[in-house]
């Protein structure tokens, strides 16, 4: 019986471990509403992410049937209901999203494998105020190596960054070039153990100073600096802070407007298995709004894979 | 109406756009600017970046997956 074989196989190889009916990107209201949903559908679901940005408020009046609380305590009970219907939690931060026969959403710490994928993230952090940043994007400014990463073969490129994330675009920018600068913008790096060692072992160059501009008129020539020194380039990409739901976007070609993930009104995206929900939709961003839209995401997760599995 | 599409295969915006034509019936020439050194040349100098994707509908450069421009320029 050779699919009993292959079954076997696939509960013992230690990848499968990793592997998810569920991936939900972010921890706070929508994330969690969402969660409760697929884990008492009994769907294996994992939530990844650190702190949510609710857990900063210090009091919440106006969330209907419960109690005026801080962000931190809604969060703690929302995680509380999760883990008792078996949700598991990752303290860690998503750099990325693949998408082949299944979703891979890579963190700072681990790859995960999945078959849906719930964007919760929030709201998008602002475009990084750096001069010209507008102006030369596409020439010679760029968000995504994946996809314009070959125009740089074997050319200077610089990535702007501080993070995992900065280090996962300049592994992956790897593939078209070896001559890769990391420029912090006089943020202190802030990575793992393993990409501080990756960094010492490729001898990458690190530039910490602030940048000031992006100088060129056709496609940008150089990066000065607040010190008035510049350094040339051929290309920069940007991966600065976290990846945010419209980074996530721009690689998956998740549809967006106005930095807002444009969803339907199961909160589905362009995507086959990809939903968002909460402030990274857009809207009005509030916690009873988020909650709405997390339960309808967990909801359109369930029948996808309900549907995935009766076509095996 | 001759309409070409500068793409590489790595790019899920590439895919959106040629699904987005296909779904609407029109024909294009997919030029793969990873393998072909001149389209990509061709591409730069056409659309003063080296974003894809590049569409190009009869001389009208759309950079990016823009529906609303590919729609007007197609007249759908």
């Amino acid at each position: 019986m050779i699919w009993i074989y292959y079954i076997n196989i696939y509960y013992m190889s230690k990848g499968d471990l990793l592997m998810y009916d569920v991936i939900i990107i972010g921890k706070g209201p929508a994330g969690l509403q969402a969660a409760l949903y697929t884990a008492r559908a009994k769907l294996k679901t994992l939530v990844i992410g650190k702190d949510s940005v609710i857990e900063k408020s210090t009091r919440i009046d106006n969330y209907c049937c419960a109690p005026s609380q801080t962000g931190e305590e809604l969060i703690a009970i929302g995680v509380q209901q999760g883990k008792a219907v078996g949700v598991e939690f990752k303290k860690e931060i998503a750099v990325s999203i693949r998408k082949n026969s299944t979703f891979e959403v890579i963190t700072d710490n681990n790859t995960y494998k999945s078959k849906a994928v719930i964007i919760a993230t929030g709201q998008p952090s602002k475009k990084i105020p750096i001069k010209n940043i507008n102006y030369l994007e596409g020439k010679g400014i760029h968000y995504c190596s994946t996809c314009d990463g070959f125009f740089y073969e074997g050319l200077k490129v610089g990535i702007i960054g501080y993070t995992d994330y900065a280090i996962q675009e300049l592994k992956e920018m790897q593939n078209y070039t070896n001559n890769i600068t990391l420029y912090t913008n006089n943020q202190e790096l802030d990575i793992n153990t393993i990409n501080q060692k990756f960094l010492k072992e490729q001898n990458i160059p690190i530039i910490t100073k602030k940048i000031y501009s992006f100088e060129g008129e056709q496609m940008i020539k150089k990066i000065s600096f607040d010190d008035q020194s510049e350094e040339n380039v051929d290309g920069v990409f940007i991966a600065y802070g976290t990846a945010s739901s419209v980074d996530f976007a721009r690689k998956l070609g998740i549809m967006i407007q106005d930095n807002a993930i444009q969803v339907d009104d199961n909160q589905k995206t362009n995507i086959d298995g990809l939903y968002a929900a909460g402030d990274c939709t857009g809207g009005f961003k509030q916690i009873s709004t988020a909650v709405g839209q997390g339960a309808l995401a967990g909801k359109s997760a369930i029948e996808y894979i309900k549907k995935l599995k009766e076509e095996i | 109406m001759t309409v070409k599409v500068y793409s590489t295969p790595t790019c899920p915006w590439c895919t959106r756009v040629k699904e987005y034509l296909s779904s609407k019936n029109v024909d294009f020439v997919d030029y793969d600017v990873s393998s072909d050194r001149d389209k990509a040349m061709e591409m730069i100098t056409k659309s003063g970046q080296r974003g894809v994707p590049v569409v190009d509908i009869e001389g009208n450069i759309i950079i990016g997956f823009d529906q609303q421009n590919i729609d007007r320029f197609l007249n759908l």
